[in-house]
This record gives C-alpha cells, sequence and structure tokens, in this order.
C-alpha cells in the first residue's frame, strides 16, 4: 500500500466511525515510517473536518459524530507517543486540552457532546465530565490535567447560574487568570456570558470550535 | 406500587454499560439496523405521509427496540430490561380515557384515532417559557381565558422577589409552589378553578416536584411531566416522581423529547425511537398520557419539516396500532409579534389535530424567551378545530403544510432566529388583551388562511 493509499484509509475509518481500523491503520503508517505529522493532519483530521462538515450540513447526524470522536481516540492512542516532542502549539491541531461539563443539577448533555466531539476532532484533548457535574470537581479536574479550557454547558435557565458561581470559584481560588472559561446552551446569549465574567459563548459546535481556537491563539 | 418497585429495582441489578456504549453501541446501532430492516425512508414533499404501511413499519420497529434494549438508568448506568409481555401489558394498561380538572371545569382526555369524530383537547400555556414574575399570572391568564383552551399549563419562573432561581436548590421550591400560586389565581380570575393542568414546570429537579404535591399546589385531577433522558434513559430523579405521584394519585404525563438528528439519526430512526420511548414510558413513567415533542437537533422548533414528519407518523403509528392518549407540544422557532409564528403554530396545529394528537401550546420563541402569549394558542384551537370540522385529510393536511412551510421557513437560516417581543409588549397586562399591533397580526393570518381554505 502506497504512503497516499494508507493515509487515505485513515481518513475514511475516522469517516466511517471504525476505531479497530483506524488504530490498526495509523500503527501500520508507523511502522511504514510515516510522519507522525501528516498522519495526524493529512490522515485523522482531514477525516475528522470532513464529518464536522457533513455534520454541520445536515448530511451527517449525532451517532456519526460520536463514533469519529471514539475512532479519532483510539488512533490518538496509538500515535501519541510518536507525537512526543513535535511542535503541536496551543491551538492548532493537537494542541489544547478542554474539560468540558455539564454543570451541576442540569442533566442535558446532547449540545455538550456534540461540542466535545467536534472539538475532539479538531485535535483537542478533551475531558468530558458528563453531566450534573459539581463545579468542585470541573475546576479539580481542570487543575489535574493541566487544561486551557473550560467549557460549561446549562439547558436550563435555572442551572445557568451556576455558571456564574464556577467564574466566582474560580475567582476564590485565585485561577480565574489561568483558564479560558466558555458557557453554552440554548438560553446562553453573549450578553449572558460576559454579565458573568466568562470569556464568551457560540451559538453552534462549529463555532464553538473556531472560538478555542481564536482564544487560545491570543492567550 | 410494589410491580413498580421490582421495575426500580432492576436499575440496581440491570447489565452494567457505560452511558456511552449505551447511546452507541445499543441505541444508534439498533435504530440503523431497524431503519433499514424495515426500510424506512422519509419524503420532504410528504410531510404527514398518507402510506399506513409506513405508520405501521415505524410502530413494528419501535416496538422491536423497545422489547429488545428496554431503558436504561443514568443513576446506576443499568440497563432496565423488559420482557415483551411487560411491553404489551404497558399497552394493555394505557388509559382510553383520563378525566382531568375538577367540578364544572373537568374535560376528559381520550385516545383518538385518525378521523375521530370527537374533536381534539388544548392545553393553552408556554410549557417552560422563563416569564418574570411581575407577568406570570397576566401571562397565564391570557391562555386560560380563551374558551377554546381546555386545560392549563405555564411557563416557569427564574426568579422570585428578586432571588434568581437555582435547580436543585431550595429557591427551586419556592419557584415551583409560587407558580402553582400564579397559576391557580389566575384559574380563578377567569372563573374556571377546576381547569386541569400540566403543571410544576419550574421543577426541574424531583425536589419542586415534590414538594408541590399537595391539593394546594397539584391537585390529584392535575398532571406532571416524567421526563425521559436522551434516549430511552431514566435515572433516580424523574424515577422519584415516579413514586412520588403513585402514591399521592397525580396523573403522569411522559416527556420524552427524541431528538431528530440525536441518536436516532434523520426523521425516521428518530420516528422509531419516539414510538419505543412511548412504550417504554408506559412501563419507566408509569404514564397516563404522552407529550409528544420532538425537537430538531439544530433548529429546536417543531414546525421543521423534519419534526412535523416524525410527529404526524408516530401519531398515526400509536393510533393504528396502540391508541393511547397523546398530546403533541407545539414549540414555534418565533415569538410573539412576528407575522411567521402564527403561520408555524398554524402548519403545526394542522398536522397535530390531524394525525391523532390532542394539542398543547405554545412554547413561542423555542420555549427560550417570555416571548409568547395566549393569542397564538388561541389561533392554534381555532386552526385545530377547522380541520376536525373539515374532516381534512392525510394529503390534504399535507397540502396545507406544504403551502405555510414556504411562508416561514427561511426563519430557521435567519441569524439570531426569529424571537419577536416578550408579552409584555405585546398584550396590555392590566387589561390582558393583545394590543392592536399584534391583534392586527392575527387578524391579518387568520384572513389569509380563510382566503387560502381553511374553515375559521
Amino acid at each position: 500500500m502506497t504512503d497516499n493509499e494508507l493515509i487515505a484509509q485513515i481518513t475514511q475509518a475516522v469517516m466511517d466511525g471504525e476505531a479497530g481500523i483506524a488504530s490498526e491503520t495509523t500503527r501500520l503508517a508507523l511502522e511504514a515510517g510515516l510522519d507522525p505529522l501528516s498522519i495526524l493532519n493529512d490522515g485523522l483530521m482531514a477525516g475528522a473536518d470532513e464529518v464536522g462538515k457533513r455534520f454541520e450540513s445536515g448530511e451527517f447526524f449525532l451517532p456519526e459524530l460520536m463514533l469519529a470522536g471514539r475512532a479519532l481516540k483510539a488512533a490518538m492512542e496509538v500515535l501519541n507517543p510518536s507525537l512526543v516532542g513535535k511542535n503541536l502549539t496551543n491551538g492548532s491541531r493537537g494542541g489544547g486540552r478542554v474539560v468540558i461539563a455539564t454543570v451541576q443539577t442540569d442533566i442535558h448533555d446532547i449540545g455538550k457532546n456534540i461540542v466535545a466531539s467536534m472539538l475532539t476532532a479538531a485535535g483537542y484533548t478533551v475531558t468530558d465530565l458528563g453531566v450534573d457535574v459539581p463545579l468542585k470537581t470541573i475546576v479539580d479536574k481542570a487543575e489535574e490535567v493541566g487544561a486551557q479550557v473550560i467549557a460549561i454547558s446549562a439547558l436550563l435557565t435555572t442551572s445557568m447560574p451556576y455558571m456564574k458561581d464556577l467564574v466566582g470559584l474560580l475567582l476564590g481560588r485565585g485561577l480565574r487568570q489561568k483558564y479560558i472559561v466558555l458557557v453554552g446552551g440554548a438560553s446562553v446569549t453573549e450578553a449572558w456570558a460576559r454579565d458573568i465574567g466568562a470569556d464568551g459563548t457560540a451559538r453552534n459546535a462549529a463555532k464553538a470550535v473556531t472560538l478555542v481556537r481564536e482564544l487560545l491563539k491570543t492567550a | 406500587m410494589s410491580d413498580f418497585l421490582e421495575i426500580l429495582e432492576r436499575s440496581n441489578t440491570g447489565e452494567y454499560i457505560t452511558e456511552e456504549n449505551w447511546d452507541l453501541d445499543k441505541v444508534a446501532t439498533t435504530v440503523r439496523r431497524l431503519v433499514k430492516k424495515y426500510r424506512l425512508e422519509w419524503d420532504r414533499t410528504q410531510v404527514v405521509t398518507d402510506d399506513p404501511s409506513l405508520a405501521d413499519a415505524i410502530y413494528q420497529a419501535g416496538y422491536e427496540m423497545a422489547a429488545e434494549l428496554g431503558a436504561y438508568c443514568r443513576s446506576t448506568e443499568r440497563i432496565i430490561a423488559f420482557s415483551q409481555a411487560e411491553i404489551d401489558q404497558g399497552i394493555i394498561n394505557t388509559p382510553q380515557t383520563l378525566v382531568m380538572g375538577e367540578g364544572k371545569d373537568f374535560r376528559t382526555l381520550y385516545a383518538r384515532c385518525l378521523g375521530d369524530e370527537r374533536p381534539p383537547l388544548f392545553f393553552g400555556g408556554p410549557p417552560g417559557n422563563p416569564i418574570p414574575q411581575p407577568i406570570f399570572q397576566p401571562n397565564v391568564v391570557s391562555y386560560v381565558q380563551e374558551p377554546l383552551i381546555d386545560l392549563a399549563t405555564c411557563g416557569t419562573l427564574t426568579e422570585v422577589d428578586g432571588f434568581p432561581v437555582r435547580t436543585g436548590h431550595p429557591m427551586e421550591i419556592v419557584a415551583t409552589r409560587r407558580e402553582l400560586q400564579y397559576v391557580h389565581a389566575a384559574l380563578n380570575q377567569v372563573g374556571r378553578p377546576g381547569m386541569g393542568m400540566l403543571g410544576a414546570q419550574s421543577s426541574v429537579s424531583e425536589l419542586g416536584n415534590l414538594a408541590a404535591s399537595q391539593p394546594r399546589y397539584l391537585r390529584p385531577c392535575d398532571s406532571h411531566v416524567v421526563p425521559m433522558l436522551n434516549e430511552l434513559k431514566m435515572d433516580n430523579r424523574n424515577f422519584s416522581r415516579v413514586v412520588n405521584s403513585l402514591d399521592y394519585g397525580m396523573i403522569n404525563a411522559s416527556l420524552p423529547c427524541v431528538i431528530v438528528g440525536g441518536l436516532g439519526g434523520g426523521p425516521p430512526g428518530s420516528a422509531v425511537v419516539n414510538v419505543a420511548s412511548f412504550l417504554v414510558a408506559n412501563i419507566t413513567c408509569r404514564a397516563h398520557y404522552h407529550l409528544l415533542h420532538p425537537i430538531h437537533v439544530r433548529h429546536v422548533a417543531t414546525s421543521t419539516r423534519e419534526v412535523l414528519w416524525v410527529i404526524s407518523v408516530v401519531g398515526q403509528a400509536f393510533s393504528r396500532n396502540a391508541p393511547s392518549i397523546i398530546v403533541a407540544d407545539i414549540y414555534p422557532k418565533s415569538g410573539t409579534g412576528t407575522l411567521e409564528l402564527l403561520y408555524e403554530t398554524a402548519a403545526n396545529a394542522i398536522v397535530n389535530a390531524v394525525t391523532a394528537s390532542h394539542l398543547e401550546g405554545c412554547g413561542s420563541a423555542d420555549g427560550r424567551l417570555p416571548n409568547c402569549s395566549g393569542l397564538e394558542a388561541r389561533l392554534m384551537a381555532e386552526v385545530a378545530l377547522a380541520s376536525h370540522r373539515m374532516h381534512m385529510t392525510l394529503k390534504e393536511a399535507n397540502l396545507w403544510v406544504l403551502k405555510l412551510l414556504p411562508l416561514y421557513e427561511h426563519i430557521f437560516t435567519q441569524e439570531g432566529g426569529n424571537p419577536g417581543l416578550p408579552f409584555d409588549q405585546v398584550y396590555d397586562v392590566s387589561s390582558i388583551q393583545p394590543l392592536k399591533s399584534w391583534q392586527q397580526m392575527y387578524e391579518q393570518v387568520k384572513a389569509e388562511l380563510q382566503g387560502m381554505g381553511l374553515a375559521l
């Protein structure tokens, strides 16, 4: 198999959400001596980009997005040791750590899952804490994994005050400047994000990825 | 109660599975297989399908999914499995009639059939829209004063006496009780104190719900929501709502908000998930009636083509195979003070009424803002009753929707949506009557609909 064929197969495996094939083909590509950065950018990320585009256009649905994320994760486990020492700066593909959660008392996760999958597809290392997550747990996890971004979601209007409380908790612990705090959810507006002292919000998952990329560049 | 406790115990002893694996390896994989097996397809120009074999196939696929998967308990990460006999018993136990409310104001909901001679009933209110406290009661009055409205629902309070309401916090109890005090006051104000309601909308966790289970707040003749989580999931919070109401005697309304474009994939798969959800909810939610409220993965609104298709085919599927009391929500994208809200409401009302559902609405402006009023609920009821009077067929309903869609579909791609104006800018909150500009829009759309041939 040629190098280009291997890369194309990796791309296809991500698009098909085939975790086993994605990790196996990545291993084969490494054994064949392909540049790990090329495997990442031309293979895995090209597939993830395409999945993201098709989701945005309505051609793909949530399962395709989640399966692609799963395939990407599996392949990255194979690829990661070879990326050590490579130039993966924050905000570029393969760089940046994000802790994401639906805040305490809110159990809605579809929007959060879509953003998490799209961020994973864009190359960020995403720690998804799930739903109804206590604020202290979110901050502690961000500290533990060395995140640059904390992204929190709430669908319920009556769970949104907890977003403000999270910013307060970061301020109280002297950690506010350390993190980019993004908020999201059906009722979250830019004015709300500004009022509670967050760094931004986005109307959809694709815009959230762009926002993370931009904010990490200027951080 | 004891048979329900046995179901509940399964959430502690069932097969363990992570939530991600439930979502992908169980729900998404099963739906894909069933959509293929039953060759389920949808057509953007057949928003109301008149193909009975399609509705039956959707039902069969949903039944198979419910029997094969059961439900998932998010609190314990375990599967609650059901036998086919239990699914069948759930269908047999489904009420065919249900009295809500009391005294002169009671109404009897019933399992509708296609072409039913009896008219649908109407829940009036903006289910879940955040409404500021000073205009909460006038907002409820704007709906329940409408003679065509049979049953009440309402928005939520996000602040009480200047203090923000937080879910799971003592303020949730305060907000839920205050909400119900306002609803009762509104019903008294319009002389319909016995009207039944779907209440405790301010209770998002179980906290407010439990605190409101008293005759001063939610009476046994009222109903409350027992949500299912996406998809086919329960948790201990929502089980708590069920065990409480089983003992207290309240009416359970199941609410699985199936996401069209979510784990079920496109409209056919989402319809299958919705059928399965209702069948599972017969057991896990002890549902007396079901709220049919699929939502669009991007646009939320129930008035999109995809969601209208799901509503129409799920309504038909149950009517033909397992008649149940189904109340289909109307959640338009647009808010009050816009023409599009009225077109969206009209399209949704026709679909819901003709495909065997009762109606609830409207959660205008995607249910996100206080941009909602009784006037669009009046139109909802008028349009639904007109389609009923005209004995509108499925084919005719489809033609109506195809005429209405071009009048509002542009708002789904409009930056910022089409929120319109808050209640207190379209109604005089003292007289609780629509302001002239909003009244004129209503009259304009009504005249247009009459001109198009609707017997309003």
